[in-house]
């Protein structure tokens, strides 16, 4: 039997809620009987977008990971209480709305996708738009609503998704116990780290980066990947395991000697500090203003704003 | 053919007419009985009046009576002397034309004004049976209900459409169940491709929306939905108390339409009559609802036009740099200085090697209207080895979703950086010198500049470095990449927008991205602006149009009619004889102070901005009476605590406020008119179709959509359609037919599809039904040429528009830009001769340093600068707050402790130096204002930026003291805290991204 699952590609996702605008949409000021009563307007979810946020000013990373009801086979919701969570046979898990009315049952989902609708009196979560499904709709609100398709509905055979998990490298976000029905694409962008950084040099006394220098990324002597700096002179890295422990990064560029920088991967990811080769002072890469800055500012307002500010910081100093 | 012969036929002609006429007329009693028995609806219509109708020809050789007595009607052959309402035909020809069942509109028009059609009577009867007659027309639809798609589950579907893009609209027992995305069917049109790179990308055949549509039923079933006409407590005119000072604080109650619209009618003739010309002032919200006849450019410009009012000058809010200053550099006037946009992308995805988007932000902006149909294509880039850069201050949504470099200057010093780049390029021979040479002017002007050789300073990267904050090696290296490879520049969202251009000197920032394309061979394959978002292989051919094209307003001259509708939607013409208007960033200067100044500015020609306005106008009144119409907009003018101040002051008698839901401008109001969407009634549009100043803005999708928007539910409470009240405010001062022709907001609707390409593709019947039309787009080998490649290659324009007007060409017409030179000019000429020593502006393109930025007075107490863009899950106000759905993303508003809050964005290591943590609430604070803000700690600002939103819907103080010195703002109106002050001082925009604040943990208490 072809059954219900999901698809969340983390590299297509915009971050524009339509998914939780959508199922706010279809459930709030609807009640669809038997499948579930009316969502609250505000504050449940039943999908939300969380933001992850990786790297720091300017090497930042903003990845945004939308999260529902996993429809899980080897359900926790299921087992704790299963005279309330029920699973259909096309894989939707569905909660008996005559059952949930009480609030213990919050509790059921580790992963935090039931809640208590205080005003329905009933345990809630995402139906994967059931009543749509039965109703001949292809997808649920969420998936039909996702411009880019960062989400997407398969309704398939066990075996044929198997092979789907296989060919795509579908990864759950959780440990996989949990048996889930939606399944993530570029997950690494949620649980991984990078390193990025940049090579730089002196050439008459002018700071460039160094472009196409060789950067080796190494665990003690072993490469575990090489790659080239940019036409910026900036290397990236991503995709390394949390808690990979002491990392280095080797830099080749032509003409000069390799150089080493060590870190250190734990929960985070890393920016290194500018790598210069050859002589001169790498600067760092924001630059808070200083005295010199102060003084480059008066040099470029009108002649009348730089006079006033004259006077003010004249003023402030006494 | 004889003369004799076409005597004959005219004879015979007027014969088969007037058998027309008679039959249609003699049938006419019997249809309406008939109509009558088979709906009850159109039976109490028939109902209303009693009275006698008659129909006949001038000179009474023919005439038909009838007479309306309880829902039933008689008809006699004859004239009836009694008959309270006469329409009168010049002769037989007219008689038929518009009797017969298509309307003719030009002979309706003519007729009209050349007097040869005439109602006579009572306004009210007359207008209750004109409007009848058109009812009969309209019957299958107003009454019968057929149209929309009736769906299996008994549903229906129908079309509407938003800001953020069209929607499906469910809707099942007079309630809506759902909006979705549009998906197409096998009968729409399929989609373009483009090859590029040896690959073949199409769009998916749906059409995309963002949250602006998707939050719209938590909008249309607010509970902050005004539903009847309400009056302030205290506000008592009859007996003198006006109360004024309390708006803002006092109370309202419920009152009767009758009595709201009799007193604004009344009021709009007390105060002309009293003060004179001018004194009655109008205001329109730029981004109300979706629709070209009951947009402000439609049903409120024919409204004021005709009750003569003074309005609004906008300032050119969206475009600010580039109108005021990239207009000097290379023309482009009717686009507000924006480029051209056709089949960038395609030329786009095929030749560059690099995006840069500059304050390019159109995942938030969506470009302008246009949901996510530039996602699709952005999404592409991956797959197309084209490199991207981000430069903004802030890491925005657009390079949070588009990998690549973000590099983020300090606010208002892009331009430092800009200026780097071409140093670059200058030192190291980067640029094509055959284009500078035979298609710009002036650059050696520009070049002495940059190198220094004017000042001494050479603007080298690292120059820039301590201004922008950038280190020298990244600027360096870009500006060698850009020099040796195509590369598009997206500069702003749809190009030609940016929040950069609304900060200090903003127009130097829109110059400077004119310049640096122009020195890499502008419209050469590869080398123009754009980012995917503007500019798809789509139909431009086929005529339908926008909302600025002017609906229904019959302003041949302030709207795209007089481009566009003149010779397709024949209609009298409307024309507002005062000619007083108010800078809208001045208006409580103007109001409270009593005079002002400002520059116009003109989409016809670049001189025009050299120009001084001023209130009062000559000969006019100060205003006494507002009349505000469309959504909240306090909360997007920067300094909004003085738009407050200005509604408590006494010199404003009577402020009436047309709204939709209670917020922001309403608030003030002494009378408000309650409002309905356009979920509530009809309308016709096309998706992210602007016409007017944005031409051809359809060419940000990846289809055409043209739809009807249907009535998906009647109004809730008593609210209204805006064109109905509109419409019983001018049938009091006796203006039923000069503002409406008679026409309903249906009839106009209908009269849209007749005047564009749709009515040779298909009948309105099946429009209606279906609700919506995709245009095909061309072939291949039929796509519009690539914007100013023409230019590039020294041909005649061969873009599909029709700008510059002739006049602005110096030379030949159709060849080069609007400039005297006829080439992009480094040096503008115009300027040089209007002033060349303006500080602010000199004629060729320099770096100003902000007037508060670092370095300026404010410094020396405020340490961050702050931006205020465009918020991403509302546009401007639209969306926000009103207790929707949107509220509940914790990127647009954060709940603490009860409260939803604003969100401030700062970076960890400053909010660490002020002892703050992610989700404190903080009170954000400068001269100008304190704002309370939920802190959001990220790395998507640097050190010294801080980030929030504009647009905040509402404005509510702590103190219940709304524009009063030291209030505390609690809902998030981030423009209290921006600056007044013009990007430039001939240059009537706003600087809201110059603007210094301190932030401190709220220790206030709870706040709600």
């Amino acid at each position: 039997m072809k059954k219900f699952h999901m698809i969340i590609d983390l590299e297509k996702c915009a971050g524009c809620f339509n998914c939780f605008l959508a199922c706010k949409d279809e459930h709030v000021g609807n009640e669809w009987l038997p499948y579930t009563k009316e969502q609250q307007k505000h504050d449940l979810k039943w999908i939300d977008v969380k933001v992850h946020e990786r790297g720091v000013a300017p090497y930042t990373e903003i990845t945004y990971v939308t999260q529902t009801c996993q429809h899980c086979d080897n359900a926790p919701c299921e087992k704790k209480y299963p005279e309330v969570f029920q699973k259909r046979s096309d894989g939707i898990m569905l909660i008996d709305i005559n059952k949930a009315n009480d609030p213990k049952y919050a509790d059921a989902c580790p992963y935090g996708c039931v809640s208590w609708n205080e005003t329905a009196q009933n345990v809630q979560k995402c139906t994967g738009c059931a009543h749509l499904i039965d109703g001949g709709w292809k997808e649920p609100r969420c998936v039909q609503a996702c411009a880019t398709r960062a989400m997407q509905t398969v309704f398939c055979e066990d075996a044929e998704w198997d092979r789907l998990v296989e060919r795509q490298g579908l990864k759950p976000i959780t440990d996989g116990s949990n048996k889930p029905r939606i399944l993530y694409k570029n997950l690494y962008m949620y649980n991984k780290c990078f390193v990025k950084g940049v090579v730089s040099t002196y050439v008459d006394g002018l700071e460039e980066g160094v472009i196409d220098a060789k950067v080796e990324l190494k665990i003690g002597n072993e490469t575990i990947y090489e790659c080239r700096t940019d036409y910026l002179g900036e290397f990236y890295i991503d995709r390394i395991p949390k808690n990979t422990g002491k990392m280095a990064v080797v830099i080749t560029a032509e003409g000069a000697e390799p150089l080493t920088r060590d870190f250190e991967i734990q929960d985070k990811s890393i920016v290194l500090d500018p790598i210069l080769i050859g002589e001169g002072e790498a600067k760092a890469n924001v630059i808070l203003p200083n005295e010199h800055a102060l003084q480059q500012a008066l040099d470029h307002m009108t002649s009348y704003d730089a006079e006033d500010a004259r006077k003010a910081f004249a003023k402030e100093k006494k | 053919m004889s003369q004799t012969s076409v005597g004959l036929k005219t004879t015979v002609q007027k014969l088969l007419d007037k058998t027309i006429v008679s039959g249609t007329l003699f049938s006419l009693d019997k249809l309406l009985n008939a109509l009558g028995a088979i709906n009850a609806e159109f039976k109490q219509e028939l109902a209303k009046m009693n009275i006698t109708v008659q129909l006949k020809l001038r000179d009474n050789t023919y005439g038909r009576w009838f007479r309306f007595k309880d829902g039933t009607v008689e008809g006699h052959d004859g004239i009836n002397k009694d008959a309270s309402v006469e329409m009168i035909f010049e002769d037989e020809d007219i008689a038929r034309r518009v009797t017969a069942l298509i309307r003719d509109q030009a002979a309706f028009a003519n007729a009209a004004k050349q007097g040869a059609l005439v109602l006579n009577g009572p306004d009210a009867e007359a207008m209750w049976f004109s409007s009848l007659l058109l009812k009969v027309f309209a019957f299958d639809v107003l009454y019968l209900k057929n149209y929309g798609t009736k769906m299996a589950n008994g549903e229906m579907r129908y079309v509407q459409g938003t800001n953020g893009g069209p929607l499906f609209v469910y809707v099942k027992d007079g309630k809506i169940v759902r909006i979705t995305p549009m998906d197409f069917d096998e009968e729409d049109a399929d989609p373009w491709t483009i090859k590029a790179h040896g690959k073949k990308f199409t769009p998916p055949k749906r059409v995309t929306t963002n949250a602006c549509a998707q939050n719209f039923k938590s909008m249309i079933y607010s509970p902050n939905r005004i539903l009847y006409p309400m009056k302030r407590v205290d506000f008592d005119p009859k007996n003198g108390n006006r109360n004024t000072q309390n708006r803002g604080i006092s109370g309202y109650e419920r009152i009767s339409w009758d009595e709201a619209l009799d007193f604004v009618a009344d009021e709009i003739k007390r105060v002309r009559q009293t003060y004179g010309c001018g004194a009655v002032f109008g205001k329109a919200g730029g981004h109300h609802m979706w629709g070209n006849i009951g947009n402000s450019q439609s049903s409120s410009k024919r409204f004021f036009n005709c009750i003569g009012a003074t309005m609004t000058e906008l300032n050119p809010d969206s475009w600010e740099g580039w109108a005021w200053g990239a207009v000097h550099t290379y023309g482009q006037t009717a686009r507000n200085g924006s480029p051209e946009p056709y089949n960038t992308v395609e030329d786009c995805m095929q030749n560059a090697d690099m995006i840069v988007y500059w304050s390019s932000d159109p995942e938030t902006t969506a470009g302008v209207y246009a949901g996510q149909e530039g996602t699709i294509r952005r999404e592409w880039l991956k797959d197309l080895d084209i490199k991207v850069v981000h430069i903004d201050p802030y890491m925005n949504s657009t390079a949070t979703f588009v990998a690549g470099r973000w590099i983020c200057p300090r606010p208002n010093t892009d331009v430092a950086l800009a200026v780097a780049i071409a140093n670059v390029w200058m030192h190291e021979g980067l640029y094509d010198k055959d284009y500078v040479k035979k298609r710009t002017y002036a650059f050696d002007k520009w070049e002495e500049y940059v190198t220094g050789k004017t000042d001494g300073i050479d603007k080298t990267p690292e120059w820039q470095e301590d201004i922008t904050g950038v280190p020298a090696r990244t600027v360096r290296n870009l500006a060698r990449y850009w020099g040796t490879h195509k590369v598009y520049l997206a500069a702003g969202g749809i190009g030609g927008f940016g929040s950069a251009c609304r900060g200090a000197f903003g127009t130097e920032w829109a110059r400077v991205m004119v310049c640096l394309v122009a020195m890499q061979g502008y419209g050469k394959p590869g080398i123009n602006f754009g980012g995917l978002q503007y500019g798809t292989p789509l139909d431009t051919r086929f005529y339908f149009p926008g909302y600025a094209d002017g609906g229904f307003s019959g302003d041949y001259m302030t709207t795209g009619a007089g481009v566009n509708m003149y010779n397709r939607s024949p209609q009298s013409p409307s024309l507002n004889s005062e000619t007083q208007s108010i800078s809208r960033l001045l208006l409580p200067e103007a109001l409270m102070e009593g005079h002002a100044e400002w520059n116009a500015r003109s989409s016809y020609t670049v001189q025009a901005q050299f120009n001084k306005k001023k209130y009062p106008a000559n000969g006019h009144a100060g205003v006494k009476m507002y009349y505000n119409y469309g959504g909240s907009n306090i909360g997007t003018q920067p300094e909004s605590k003085r738009y407050a101040k200005m509604f408590r002051c006494d010199t404003l008698e009577t402020i009436v406020n047309q709204s939709i839901w209670f917020e922001g401008e309403a608030k003030f109001a002494d009378i408000i008119l309650p409002a309905c969407t356009n979920f509530e009634r009809w309308d016709i549009g096309e998706a992210a179709s602007c016409g007017g100043y944005i031409d051809r803005s359809f060419l940000q999708n990846n289809y055409r959509v043209i739809f009807v928007q249907h009535k998906c539910i009647e109004p809730l409470g008593e609210s209204k359609s805006d064109f109905d009240i509109f419409q019983e405010i001018a049938n009091r001062l006796g203006l039923w037919q000069v503002f409406s022709e008679g026409n309903s907001q249906y009839d106009w609707v209908k009269r849209q599809y007749e005047a564009s390409d749709m009515v040779k593709i298909m009948p309105w019947s099946k429009f209606i039904k279906k609700g919506y039309y995709v245009v095909p787009p061309l072939p291949e080998n039929r796509r519009d040429p690539v914007a100013m490649n023409w230019y590039a290659e020294g041909r005649k324009k061969d873009t599909p528009e029709i700008t510059p007007i002739p006049a602005e060409y110096y030379g030949q017409y159709g060849m080069g830009m609007q400039t005297p030179s006829g080439l992009i000019e480094f040096e503008s000429q115009p300027l040089k001769r209007f002033d060349p020593d303006d500080e602010e502006r000199r004629p060729i393109c320099t770096y100003i340093h902000s007037w508060e930025g670092v370095g300026s007075v404010p410094y020396t107490k405020y340490k961050l600068q702050l931006i205020s863009p465009h918020a991403k899950f509302s546009m401007h106000t639209m969306g926000d707050l009103k207790d929707s759905f949107v509220n509940d993303i914790d990127e647009h508003r954060m709940l603490i402790d009860g409260h939803r809050f604003w969100i401030f964005r700062m970076n960890p290591k400053d909010a660490e130096a002020r002892g703050l943590k992610d989700r404190d609430i903080v009170e954000v604070y400068n001269d100008r204002g304190r704002v309370l803000c939920g802190l959001h700690v990220t790395e998507r600002v640097p050190e010294g930026t801080v980030h929030s939103c504009e647009s905040c819907a509402d404005y509510k103080t702590l103190e219940n003291d709304p524009g009063g010195e030291n209030t505390v703002e609690i809902m998030g109106c981030i423009n209290n805290l921006t600056p007044k002050r013009f990007i430039a001082k001939n240059c009537h925009g706003m600087a809201a991204n110059s603007c210094l604040v301190e932030v401190k943990k709220w220790e206030g208490g709870k706040v709600e």
